[in-house]
């Protein structure tokens, strides 16, 4: 009797113990899933159960205080162009940040000096214009590397064309020193 | 036979001078396009295919097959050189494109003559495109037996076995004259005779007890470890096309990791910052692509989101998850720490299905903490505080368990 109570025990833990696409076990499961909310996760209280939520509308969050306020269109483009000025310092030290930044949110499409050769494979994005061009007329009337800070901060915020709009991934000081290191790239010579 | 055979000869000579002809008629008149073709291409190439593609697919602008035909020379140069400049002169045809195309402003293209007329020449004579004949997908995917069938098949050879032996047994015993014994009866006896022998039994209960510890011990350890976890996706998102084959920076998707505990989920907009575009995948084609779309309500033909739709979130099943007493600051490692994402990560940009690499126990934590050397240089918050431990462990590595990195609140609280 004792041996069959061993064998069919052995032969329980070996089928129990072979799933491997599940979690696996947990020690005390309610410390893993504790009532409070997770911020991917799904609650009762909201109708459509996301956690995750968009800040209440009309209000600032600490620390993203406008620096721009112009609207998408071309006729804001042209006047950030004009007007926006960047609130940042133009010193090496936000230059090497805004490198940092550029290598990690512009760099696979328009290439490490700003003159093309990212890593993204596909076609559309074989071709981006660069920034130290001095012949080709873009939108803004002037060439690439005539672009005003304000022209260059619009199209990170709001994208154009196959370049989409990156505000929800950099803050506006962030963008401000992305600006800063691609007016550095303007200036880049590739002869 | 040779009047035949001088026919023959004849015939032969008479064709190949008719290609010779033919032959030299045609080269000139392609070498000519050729020329033209090529350097449209390569304008084209760089200039235009952000915007266009040559079939009739709409990218930003329309595709561009048969515009040729479609418009005069003179009108494409115009617009190519100043479409604004167009619109504005009134140009029917010119406002009905901006109108269509969502009044996106065409760059202006200053080409010479030349320029214009091989760019002109390209797009009358587009490249045939060939069809892809092999698309991945059809490749059959071999798999191993699992374990399970491999136990399955061996019992069975074993019964099989038994059943075989114990009938030849019986055949030999009736041949021998002597009473023969069911399969029951066989094993039984066998059994008796084998736990008679007391030194038989300690020593296979001595395996049995080895063998129920190690399997109740690596249980036991593998409690709330989840190593190699890899759960199928809601959608077949592979971070090998995308952080390794593109070269997409982890932070560009999990831009959050920078400034918060959490190294966030990327909403959809940033998919939509190159899927807008880019449609079809290269190897799921357009199947997983289209999940975005569905749960954002964007509608790839026309390239607009449509009116009115209601989202619904797309639900990634979680893979690392720490236990809520535990605490961890992905900013902290990110930015302070300057840890590469593949040191807890693993080589993610090699993986077509993403799994848990590390552990995720205390002792991993630990470890790293016992071994990792503070990131002191750039990090001008700490000054004071660094040269103090400077001062105090002089020639020593400082390590993140010297500045407290073990002290049990660090991490629960
Ligand atoms: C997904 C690929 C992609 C990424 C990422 C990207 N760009 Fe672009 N960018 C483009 C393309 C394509 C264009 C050309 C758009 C056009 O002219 O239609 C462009 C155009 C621009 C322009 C010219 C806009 C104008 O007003 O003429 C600037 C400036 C620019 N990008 C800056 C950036 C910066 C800074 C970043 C990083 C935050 C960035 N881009 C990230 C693809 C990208």
């Amino acid at each position: 009797m004792k041996y069959r109570f061993i064998i069919i025990c052995s032969i329980y833990l070996l089928v129990t113990s072979c799933s491997n696409d599940g979690r696996g076990y947990e020690y005390m499961p309610n410390m893993y899933r504790s009532p409070s909310l997770e911020t991917y996760g799904k609650n009762k209280i909201f109708n459509d159960s996301i956690n995750a939520r968009k800040p209440v509308a009309g209000t600032i969050a600490r620390g993203y205080l406008k620096t721009f306020n112009y609207g998408p269109s071309l006729e804001d483009y042209l006047l950030a162009g004009e007007h926006a000025i960047n609130p940042l310092e133009s010193n090496s030290d936000n230059i090497s940040d805004g490198e940092a930044l550029y290598s990690m949110f512009c760099e696979h499409c328009h290439g490490p000096d700003g003159a093309g050769g990212g890593s993204i494979t596909h076609p559309i994005y074989s071709v981006v214009p660069y920034y130290n061009d001095d012949k080709q007329k873009r939108r803004s009337g002037t060439t690439m590397s005539e672009l005003k800070s304000g022209h260059i901060f619009h199209a990170i915020t709001y994208g154009l064309n196959a370049m989409g709009p990156h505000a929800s991934q950099l803050t506006e000081t962030e963008r401000w020193k992305i600006v800063l290191y691609v007016q550095e790239l303007q200036k880049y010579s590739n002869e | 036979m040779l009047p035949e055979n001088g026919i023959g000869e004849n015939m032969k000579q008479y064709r190949s001078v008719k290609a010779l002809i033919i032959i030299l008629l045609i080269l000139p008149i392609s070498n000519l396009f050729a020329d033209d073709i090529t350097s449209g291409e390569k304008l084209f190439k760089q200039n235009c295919t952000a915007c266009h593609t040559m079939t009739s697919a709409r990218l930003v602008g329309p595709g561009l097959e048969g515009v040729t035909d479609k418009y005069e020379k003179e009108w494409l140069i115009k617009w190519i050189r100043n479409s604004q400049e167009l619109i504005a002169s009134g140009d029917e045809r010119a406002i009905a494109i901006f109108e269509e195309y969502n009044k996106v402003a065409m760059t202006s293209f200053d080409f010479s003559d030349q320029e214009f007329s091989d760019l002109l020449a390209y797009l009358a004579n587009p490249p045939v495109i060939e069809e892809a004949i092999a698309t991945s997908n059809n490749i059959p995917i071999e798999e191993g037996m699992s374990t399970s069938t491999k136990l399955m098949i061996i019992s069975l050879v074993l019964v099989t076995l038994v059943y075989l032996l114990v009938s030849l047994k019986n055949n030999l015993k009736s041949a021998l004259g002597k009473d023969t014994e069911t399969i029951p009866e066989t094993l039984i006896g066998q059994y008796s005779l084998f736990i008679s022998n007391n030194i038989n039994v300690i020593f296979v209960s001595a395996i049995f007890t080895i063998i129920m510890l190690k399997f109740t011990y690596d249980g036991l350890m593998g409690v709330g470890v989840t190593t190699n976890y890899q759960p199928s996706q809601p959608i077949e998102f592979s971070h090998k096309i995308h952080a390794g084959q593109n070269g997409v920076d982890c932070n560009y998707c999990h831009s959050s990791a920078r400034k918060s505990k959490h190294s966030g989920i990327p909403s959809a907009n940033v998919c939509m910052n190159c899927h807008t575009y880019i449609n079809e995948g290269s190897i799921t084609g357009t199947t997983e692509i289209q999940k975005i779309y569905d749960a954002i309500g964007f509608d790839p033909k026309t390239r607009t989101y449509i009116d009115g739709y209601v989202q619904k979130p797309i639900e990634w099943v979680r893979i690392h998850n720490l236990p809520d007493h535990a605490y961890f600051n992905h900013s902290q490692h990110v930015v302070a720490g300057g840890i590469e994402c593949q040191e807890c990560h693993g080589p993610v940009e090699e993986m077509d299905v993403l799994y848990q690499y590390s552990e995720l126990t205390m002792d991993w934590c630990v470890e790293c903490h016992r071994e990792t050397e503070v990131q002191m240089e750039g990090n001008n918050y700490y000054t004071h505080l660094h040269e103090q431990l400077k001062e105090k462990y002089k020639g020593e590595k400082i390590t993140v368990d010297k500045m407290g990195g073990l002290e049990c609140a660090k991490c629960h609280y």
